[in-house]
């Protein structure tokens, strides 16, 4: 017998699939930025940038994941301080204040928030006696939620912001909270969300009867929710009139910023171009015409993905999209299997908020989704991001590791 | 489930994928080969401004400007062939412009794929040229943009402002709302305060151009969105009282007047000396210009009639008369120790004005000849607190609340000022003795002395001075409340004031401002000035028996104000209430009499 050293057991699949996308994402930024006179280099940056990242991720799988249980409230404090110095003295960039500069580092408060939160939300469902039917149950990560969420929405960073409520219902559910008290939950969103689709509340009011009707609420729930949508639907309509007209514009182009053709509208068209053109096989590396004369802006970070669209073709975009789907599927898998609660709740929380990122990101490079002006994982060039992801991943090998124990 | 939801995801993104790289290929690949896509700003219109009646004040006219833009369907290295120095040098001719700018200028625009503005606002020789020449230089074009235009010159130009193209700085700020360069924003006036309804959404369409970079059609792709002009503004202000006023002023160097209707607030008039062409900024400045107008030392750009604050002088006579009454330290029929050119008090002397003293008065008679003996010894008996009291009631001190940027809030001092500028008790009495004649540390701005006599002529009911009667297209514009909360004071008390300035008018110290079968109130003042010679001042308010307009004056430099303010009043109000009955001619402003050293009232 005698203690034998051995490899932790950690998640291979995970770890190929993000070691690939690493890779190709080396290979597109220094495709990317291969335009003369504009941002050289920057993949030998990138790649110093990987070098710190897998080493924070080794950090983040060593320490017991215990040690981040203990500590989740003091991280979430740290976080919220960060994020309000952000919006005190953060450095901005395009008229948002997202970013704080500690000498020749920036980094981005937000990306740190969404690990806490996730520490916190874990720890506060990892509870057998919870029922998230109660409202003493349900409102007190709601409000955990909100605080960066409101936060960093007001940076205005409203892509990040919203992976905090995508962090939420994604553990709420996995915390065993039914499914239909979730859509009721989520019903003042859809409510808001059909009033400007449709500029009507018949189809929402109909909506809500089935829900009502297949979920068959408590009556204090039942009523709860009656008035905060009866509430809701009175005040939308209402406070929209109340606004000027350039208040109207302002929040139109703050939801959709793809309205604003100058912008954002320029470089989903110039997206769609590359990547449709791309066709089966792409033009081949280094060989996209649409990135060259700065026709295709954020080609490096944002619209990465319209660069692999255009040199690698459906093919080499397919396997981007694979390889994700491989990390996403492990990651969830590795919640199925951890044994402990706060382990398996946080895997959920993170590989949630990396599949919102992903989803929005490529979405929004095929013309699909409003331009929000956020990182495709992995991917794209920027420290922070590929530091913080690589810490996700980390976090996940961590639950790999321990997933046996209780 | 969330496995499932995350396959599906991957799945849309997959069904998304199938339709650009396979369905749509052909499409996109032929767009990116030529890459000619363009897209195409339309520049949205600033809303015109008009008076009260309609009549226009600032619209917008199409200029011509001459871009480069790029040519994305050749390669870079035609993009580098394209800052030739033969190419730069025939362009430079052609559009008069300096061939290291042009060089740098198309340097920029290759590098970054935009379009770049070679020639602003150019004359129509250069457009000819241009038009004729653009097969020999591709990637040359002529576009329209509007320009600010405001046909009355300087008329009004303070309260209207100008418009100018935005700076670097500005559009950082302000990229979240949408400013692009080259757009025009407020920087001063209505077109400042009310930048967000005058500016329009800029329009856009994505075009398909061909390798000369012509046009050949817009792309479905982004369908192409309508300029939306900016909201039509319609201000308070009456053309023909801001004529008449700018008239009288003409010959002023320096000073402002005000002209404001007492029943609502609204600004009929308002001229700032020396004034500015806001034209000259549409057209653009030389950066020798713009120094000399913002910085030179007669500052056109400055506000006087609301960044102007002067000492009010004799005109603050008619507010401590109210302060008196109201608090029964004196009634109409007293009078105190007689004038006889100066008074007494602790060790000095204070002169009147008038050396040979005004003898014994009533209250309505010293307000009527502006006697400082009877103010000072009134001064004595109010004291600094029912003095400040009633000063700051009338909205001295404080900002009026116009809709106007960077108004100035005056002065006036209490005793706690008093006591952190001379230390606690450090200060006399004398002091009061001056302020009760509006001389000391009080400083107010002209629209502050208008909104002053409005109030007298209304009984004391507050109302908030505002340029903006309406924003065509937003009824629910409104204009704010007012911020003080109005005057308090018997009937009997503004009688009594009003009465005084009535007489003042009739056969006081103002009589220069009388208008044939039409009874003005008003009150001249002479503002001694530490750095100069006096300041003129009046205020008034007719009819006195229904009052329509309130009207302040104050001339800078220019001596007393009975001789060189009321006239001008008198010239603007014959305008408005008996145009024929007398010329409009206002009598040349005298060479300042040098009065330093003298204490003077009026």
């Amino acid at each position: 017998m005698g203690t034998k050293w051995r490899l932790p057991s950690i998640d291979i699949a995970l770890t190929v699939a993000a070691f690939l996308l690493v890779a190709m994402g080396l290979s597109i930024v220094y495709s990317a930025t291969t335009v003369p006179g504009q941002h050289e280099g920057l993949w030998a940056k990138q790649l110093l940038w990987f070098g710190f990242a897998l080493a924070a991720a080794c950090l983040a799988a060593a320490i017991h994941y215990r040690l981040y249980d203990t500590f989740a409230y003091i991280l979430y404090g740290i976080s919220i301080l960060l994020l309000v110095a952000v919006l005190g003295f953060g450095t901005s960039a395009m008229g948002a204040k997202r970013w704080l500069e500690l000498g020749p580092i920036k980094f981005q408060p937000s990306e740190l928030a969404k690990i806490a939160t996730v520490f916190v939300l874990a720890r506060r469902f990892d509870d057998r006696n919870l029922d998230l039917r109660r409202i003493r149950d349900w409102l007190p990560p709601l409000l955990i939620t909100l605080v960066p969420f409101a936060l960093v929405a007001k940076e205005p960073d409203l892509g990040t912001s919203l992976s905090f409520p995508v962090i939420l219902v994604a553990m709420y559910f996995w915390a065993g909270m039914p499914p239909g008290h979730l859509l009721l939950g989520l019903s003042p969103v859809f409510n808001v969300a059909l009033f400007f689709l449709t500029g009507s509340l018949l189809w929402f009011a109909a909506g809500f009867a089935v829900l009502l009707g297949a979920v068959r609420p408590k009556l204090s729930t039942l009523l709860l929710a009656v008035a905060v949508n009866g509430a809701v639907a009175y005040a939308v309509p209402h406070l929209w009139d109340q606004l000027h007209d350039y208040q109207k514009r302002r929040i139109e182009t703050f939801l959709n910023p793809g309205q604003d053709p100058h912008g954002a509208g320029y470089q989903i068209i110039q997206s769609k171009i590359a990547i449709g053109s791309g066709g089966l096989v792409g033009k081949g590396f280094l060989r996209g015409t649409q990135k060259g004369l700065a026709f295709l802006p954020m080609r490096h970070t944002d619209f990465i993905y319209s660069v692999v669209g255009e040199e690698l073709g459906l093919l080499g975009a397919l396997t981007v999209v694979i390889l994700y789907a491989v990390v996403i599927l492990r990651g969830y898998r590795l919640a199925l299997q951890a044994r402990n609660g706060f382990a398996s709740l946080m895997a959920v929380g993170l590989v949630s908020a990396l599949f919102y990122h992903i989803i929005v990101n490529i979405m929004m490079t095929i013309g699909w989704a409003p331009v929000t002006g956020l990182p495709l994982p992995l991917l794209s060039y920027g420290g922070t991001a590929l530091i913080v992801n690589c810490i996700q991943l980390g976090l996940l090998q961590n639950v790999a590791i321990r997933r046996q124990e209780y | 489930m969330l496995a499932a939801l995350a396959v599906g995801g991957f799945a849309v993104i997959t069904v998304g994928l199938l339709i650009l790289q396979i369905q749509d290929h052909g499409y996109f690949l032929r767009l990116a080969q030529e890459n000619r896509v363009r897209l195409e700003v339309m520049r949205a219109p600033r809303g015109a401004i008009y008076d009260r009646n309609g009549e226009l004040l600032a619209d917008n006219y199409p200029s011509f400007n001459i871009v480069f833009r790029p040519l994305p369907a050749e390669s870079t290295a035609r993009a580098k062939l394209v800052v030739d120095p033969l190419w730069v040098r025939q362009v430079s001719r052609l559009l008069e412009e300096d061939t290291t700018r042009v060089t740098e200028l198309v340097r920029k625009a290759n590098r970054s794929g935009q379009t770049a503005t070679l020639r602003h606002n150019a004359p129509f020789p250069v457009l000819a040229a241009v038009e004729e020449s653009r097969a020999e230089y591709p990637g040359l074009e002529v576009v329209i943009q509007p320009l600010r235009r405001y046909p009355h010159g300087t008329l009004a130009s303070h309260l209207l402002g100008y418009a100018g193209e935005i700076n670097d700085k500005e559009l950082v700020e302000r990229e979240q709302q949408g400013y692009q360069a080259g757009d025009l924003i407020g920087r001063t006036g209505v077109e400042r305060t009310l930048e967000e309804f005058l500016r329009g959404r800029d329009g856009a369409e994505f075009v398909v151009v061909n390798a000369m970079g012509r046009r050949v059609s817009t792309l479905s792709e982004g369908p192409p969105q309508r300029p939306e002009p900016g909201h039509d503004i319609v201000m308070t202000v009456d053309l023909r009282v801001q004529q008449a006023m700018e008239e009288a002023m003409a010959k002023v160097s320096r000073g402002a007047a005000v002209a404001i209707d007492p029943r609502d607030g609204g600004i009929l008039g308002m001229v700032s000396r020396p004034a500015f062409d806001p034209n000259e900024f549409s057209r653009g400045l030389s950066f020798a210009r713009w120094k000399q107008l913002s910085s030179g030392g007669a500052n056109p750009l400055l506000n006087r009639a609301i960044q102007g604050a002067y000492p009010p002088g004799s005109t603050f006579k008619v507010i401590v008369m109210l302060a008196a009454l109201r608090s029964g330290v004196a009634s109409v029929a007293s009078r105190f120790a007689s004038c006889f050119g100066s008074y007494h008090f602790g060790g000095r002397s204070f002169g009147c004005w008038k050396r040979e003293g005004h003898g014994s008065l009533d209250f309505p008679g010293a307000l009527q000849h502006s006697c400082d003996v009877y103010f000072y010894q009134i001064g004595t008996k109010l004291g600094l607190a029912r003095l400040e009291a009633a000063a700051l009631a009338f909205g001295l001190g404080e900002k009026t609340g116009i809709d106007l940027p960077q108004e100035r809030r005056g002065l006036v001092p209490s005793q706690a000022y008093y006591d952190k500028r001379w230390g606690v008790n450090g200060w006399r009495k004398g002091t009061l003795l001056n302020l009760a004649i509006g001389q000391g540390e009080l400083l107010v701005t002209p629209l502050q002395l208008a909104l002053m006599a409005a109030e007298v002529a209304t009984q004391g009911r507050p109302v908030r001075p505002h340029v903006v009667k309406e924003v065509r297209g937003a009824p629910d514009f409104h204009t704010p409340r007012p911020l003080q909360p109005g005057v308090a004071a018997d009937p009997a008390v503004w009688r009594a004031v009003q009465h005084g300035m009535e007489l003042v008018v009739e056969s006081g110290t103002g009589t220069a401002s009388r208008v044939q079968d039409v009874k003005v109130a008003g009150k001249t003042g002479t503002a001694q000035n530490p750095h100069g010679n006096d300041h003129a001042l009046f205020v008034c308010y007719a009819p006195a028996d229904d009052p329509r307009i309130a009207l302040a004056f104050v001339i800078e430099n220019s001596g007393h104000g009975g001789s060189v303010a009321a006239p001008m009043a008198g010239a603007v109000l014959r305008r408005l209430f008996a145009p024929d009955t007398s010329t409009t001619e206002v009598p040349p402003v005298p060479i300042p009499i040098d009065t330093s050293g003298v204490v003077r009232g009026d």
